[in-house]
């Protein structure tokens, strides 16, 4: 093979540079391209989603639909942002086939991706709270369990056994609650509850607080049967059926029947 | 001395012991005293036993509880409170939970004897009102009992309160309200028993010597006394062949009458043990420890608190305020229905022997059938209760249905009004069908009507 | 009398006999258990066999093979005779007697032992400190004070976010038991009516409360963000937040006091007085 001139090699040299950096720059700069658009395009399944599933009763642009009698179908979204998206969504709570029936929790409709996309377009649609990131590395359970005791043991109790609240509505166990869920709800204060924002708690804070609630999803009973974890009413309960019923029962063993269907009592009226 | 054979050993004992304390012809007559086995009569004695094991197993607790309020760092086995700030109570508690061998189990005994300790003097109270033996020569000892009712209740508030966790922090504050109320000396009696405004600092220390010292002993005294005139009395007895006012039939105390109290001593304990190794009561650890800031939806007092809890719950807002000074609301339900409860359950043996005319000596046991008209009015008084307590469970009646608290509240305001003449009428008829069929007479030496005119010593209607 | 048939006692002594052994048997693993480390589970259920074995082994003995024979006692009126009530009646009026013949002295003396009785309980005052404002103010009487958090971190508007709620302390006073208040930033939508003359006690939709129900004093922990409601999770009384906190449902009958709420020269939240009115349940001189 001929060799190159110098001028040859040096031009060769620098053309495969450039050739090289503009491949990896092509390469980076279309990854970014993928991504942004791959968002733009998790944006856009997600108006598609949308449009099928959510639009009837939130509106095209999520600003929510008002029947002519002034009846509320469904509510702004505006303010949900990635968490309240989030949270209904992968709760099943949403969609709803009635917008009389009272959102429970259910198997989602939507898979991962498909909430994935949902989530980022609902998130374009106003300023409500970002998802934050839920890693149970590291946390402290002991300041979770402050913290859920403070503020969300009066409506879901101590055990997280749920509770009721006024006028039918109700605090829903948490026995089914899943971290990132749980992060979810505590920004985004769905239903009757709250908005706990960053202000309130860090996200520290709420990783401490997810982790508890993953805690008492399985918890130490070392005393037995935890009958709910309630309190005084099973056990009250417990007591009364199983505790007198078992001791009632032995003096019942023990004891004899008195002599029963007498034709006379002992005041001495004659036999009829 | 004579070469004979020495004699057998319970001589030598009854003789040893006679020489000192002269008791042979009492201790004879102990032997072979006779009780009635009618299985009813037995119930009693499950509050008696249960009483023994909650003084056993407290005693154990005493050895490791701390009742101070100093706060401190817990530090123990039970992860999830490590590094919380709690009382030097709540966390000698934990301790006795999760760091005494056997201290959970001895913890959780104490605390299901204490629930049937309570139910236990409540069935037997019922027995003894529905088959009317409070009647003369009863009347003091009913009252002792219903003493003693009002003292283990008191007791078991005053135990579960001492662990000072989140849930009994908050019936101690309920209990500070009610007492808050009472007019005139109601702040006095607060700050005096609380050593200040609510919780203070001396509120565990205080329930701690009225829980192990002062109401056991008051309980052991009067549980003696009811004892004695039972055996003084000699027990009742059902009506039946051989039986008649003047005599009583049954089994010799020694050995058979003895053996079968101690055989139920012993599957009381077992029925308390069983539970409390196999069903989890009072998890402290869940609650928490308390905090007056802070509350858990579905906090109601033990069992036997619940009427009370009931009545605060159905009371609608209603008050008395006149020229500044009020009389506040859980005064009603809290205060004056406790009062009445336990003045007319102390006075009836006397109210009813008022509108029966009927002040003699009683020792047959009335078969509750043949009393419609008390029995009526035992099974309102108990359905008026029930609903009461069921009230008290209406948070967690709305959560576990799905139903609305607000709806469950407004039917037992109802209910509480309404069922009690129900059930009166039911068990009225049903106690005549039941006499009836079995051709026994009914013993009703009054009507519902002549009962307002008789009590108030008024002429009765000529009908 | 009655006596057992000899199988039946035989059949009953062997169960009794199972049960007494099955008893023992639990009680040496019962220790067994207790020297490996315990169990509570297996303490209980352990400790259950060996009592209700014997339970049963005693009551199955006593029921099928001890005699079972009804016997009859006497039983003599309680009340004693005539003449025995006379007598301790004539002795005890012969004694009586004897004191009344001196009334001044029986006088002076009964009036020693009522003296003595009442001054026994003087003690009882040292209990506890005369009621007095504590139960009437709250440390918020140092007004203006700034509000903080548990963690004693001052409160701005932004931090509370809105259908938020937190618990807020007078500053420096964070372990109050009478202080604990509740910052609640209702929605603009909501209808929020303030009461006369508290026009000014809200700051940028966040108004305050005391947390103490005025029932029985629990703290009112539920907020329920969309109708605005707070619900006493003890006897569920129910206040309308966005109504000057009245009550609307439940045993509580006065409104949940309110807390002036202005803001300082750092834009932090802080109490321009006390509350409204004494805070938690009330009592007799309440209004005085």
């Amino acid at each position: 093979m001929r060799a190159l001139s110098p001028h040859r090699q040096t031009f060769g040299v620098v053309a495969v540079v450039f050739a090289l950096t503009g491949v990896v720059l092509a390469t980076i700069g279309g990854r970014a391209a993928a991504q942004s658009s791959s968002n733009d395009d998790l944006v856009a399944e997600g108006r598609a989603l949308y449009n099928t599933g959510c639009v009837s009763c939130h509106g095209p642009d999520g600003q929510g639909v008002v029947t002519a009698d002034g009846e509320e179908r469904g509510p702004s979204l505006e303010t949900a942002g990635e968490a309240g998206a989030y949270y209904q969504l992968a709760t099943g709570r949403m969609p709803l086939n009635d917008p009389h029936d009272e959102p429970v929790r259910k198997r989602p409709a939507y898979d991962d991706h498909e909430i994935q996309a949902l989530v980022a377009y609902v998130a374009t649609l106003g300023n409500g709270p970002a998802l934050p990131q839920i890693d149970l590395q590291g946390a402290d359970v002991a300041a979770g369990g402050e913290l859920f005791r403070a503020n969300c043991a009066p409506c879901h109790s101590a055990s997280g056994a749920g509770g009721a609240l006024s006028y039918g509505a109700a605090a829903p166990p948490l026995s089914h609650a899943q971290p990132l869920q749980v992060a979810a709800a505590v920004r985004s204060g769905p239903g009757q509850m709250p908005v706990f924002g960053p202000d309130v708690f860090d996200d520290e804070q709420l990783r401490d607080l997810a982790a508890y609630v993953e805690y008492l999803r399985h918890p130490h009973d070392p005393g037995g049967v935890p009958i709910g974890r309630t309190g005084p009413v099973p056990e009250g309960f417990v007591a009364w059926f199983f505790g007198m019923g078992a001791l009632v029962a032995f003096v019942a063993w023990i004891g004899t029947r008195a002599p029963l269907r007498r034709r006379r009592s002992s005041e001495g009226a004659p036999d009829a | 001395m004579s070469v004979a054979a020495k004699a057998p050993l319970t001589r030598r004992v009854a003789r040893w012991l006679d020489k000192r304390l002269g008791a042979a012809d009492f201790a004879r007559s102990a032997l072979n005293k006779v009780f009635p086995d009618q299985w009813s009569f037995m119930l009693g004695e499950l509050a008696l036993y249960c009483f023994l094991i909650l003084i056993v197993t407290g005693v154990y607790l005493t050895f490791f509880f701390h009742p101070s309020p100093t706060q401190v760092i817990y530090q123990g086995s039970y992860a999830p409170m490590r590094g919380v700030r709690v009382s030097e109570a709540y966390q000698s508690a934990l301790d006795i939970s999760f760091d005494v061998r056997a201290g959970l189990v001895m913890r959780q005994i104490h605390h299901w004897a204490a629930l049937l300790f309570n139910a236990a003097i409540v069935v037997h109270l019922a027995r003894v009102f529905f088959t009317g033996a409070f009647r003369r020569p009863r009347e003091i000892n009913w009252m002792i009992g219903v003493t003693l009712l009002i003292l283990a209740v008191f007791n078991g508030f005053a135990g579960y309160s001492l662990l000072d966790d989140q849930l009994s922090g908050t019936g101690l504050r309920i209990a500070y309200s009610i007492a808050l109320s009472i007019p005139v000396v109601g702040t006095w009696i607060t700050s005096l028993l609380f050593g200040g405004e609510f919780p203070g600092a001396d509120i565990i220390q205080r329930l701690y010597v009225i829980h192990i010292l002062l109401l056991p002993a008051l309980i052991t005294v009067l549980l003696s006394a009811h004892l004695f005139l039972v055996v003084r009395h000699k027990h009742t007895q059902f009506a039946g062949p051989g039986r008649e006012e003047f005599n009583v039939v049954g089994e010799r105390m020694w050995p058979t009458y003895a053996s079968k109290a101690l055989g139920l001593f012993f599957l009381t304990a077992a029925v308390v043990c069983f539970l409390g190794g196999l069903v989890q009561i009072n998890p402290i650890w869940v609650f928490g420890p308390f905090n007056p800031a802070e509350v858990s939806a579905a906090s109601q007092p033990d069992w036997y608190m619940g009427w009370l809890d009931g009545a605060l719950r159905i009371m609608p807002g209603w008050e008395i305020r006149a020229f500044g000074f009020e009389i506040p609301n859980p005064f009603f339900p809290g205060v004056l229905l406790a009062t009445v409860t336990f003045v007319l359950l102390y006075l009836w043996p006397f109210l009813e022997a008022r509108v029966t005319r009927d002040f003699a000596e009683h020792h047959i046991a009335d078969r509750p059938r043949q009393r419609p008209v008390r029995t009526a009015l035992g099974a309102a008084t108990l359905s008026f209760y029930s609903v009461l307590f069921f009230g008290a469970a209406s948070d967690v009646i709305a959560s576990q249905f799905g139903l609305s608290v607000n709806a469950v509240l407004w039917t037992f305001r109802i209910a509480v009004f309404v069922l009690p003449p129900i059930v009166a009428t039911f068990t009225y008829r049903l106690c005549k069908e039941l006499c009836e069929r079995d051709g026994v007479p009914i013993d009703s030496p009054v009507r519902f009507r002549d009962i307002g005119p008789r009590l108030l010593r008024r002429r009765e209607s000529v009908v | 009398m009655p006596d057992v048939p000899r199988d039946a006692r035989a059949g009953a002594e062997t169960a009794a006999a199972v049960c007494f052994g099955l008893s023992t048997l639990a009680a040496i693993a019962l220790a067994v258990v207790y020297w490996r480390g315990g169990n509570t589970q297996a303490e209980g259920g352990l400790l259950a066999v060996v009592t209700g074995g014997i339970g049963v082994g005693i009551i199955v003995w006593a029921k099928e093979a001890m005699p079972q024979d009804e016997v009859t006692e006497e039983r003599p009126s309680v009340a004693s005779s005539e003449e025995e009530v006379e007598a301790f009646a004539a002795d005890f009026e012969a004694g009586k007697e004897e004191l009344g013949r001196r009334r001044l002295l029986f006088g002076l003396a009964a009036s020693a032992f009522a003296a003595f009785g009442a001054a026994l309980l003087f003690p009882i005052r040292s209990l506890g400190p005369r009621p007095g404002k504590g139960l009437k103010t709250t440390p918020y009487a140092n007004a203006p004070i700034r509000v903080v958090t548990e963690e004693g971190k001052p409160v701005t508007p932004s931090d509370l976010s809105v259908d938020g709620v937190i618990t807020v302390w007078p500053e420096g006073y964070v372990d109050a038991p009478d202080a604990p208040t509740l910052l609640i930033h209702y929605r603009e939508d909501q209808d929020f009516r303030p009461r006369p003359g508290r026009d000014d006690w809200t700051v940028d939709d966040i108004v305050a409360y005391s947390k103490l129900c005025t029932h029985v004093g629990c703290p009112v922990g539920l907020y329920q963000a969309s109708s605005g409601l707070l619900l006493c999770p003890c006897h569920q009384s129910t206040f309308a937040a966005l109504d000057g906190a009245q009550p609307i449902f439940g045993p509580a009958a006065r409104a949940l006091p309110q807390l002036p709420l202005g803001l300082n020269d750092h834009g932090e939240l802080i109490a321009r007085g006390d509350f409204s009115g004494p805070v938690g349940p009330g009592f007799w001189d309440r209004d005085r």
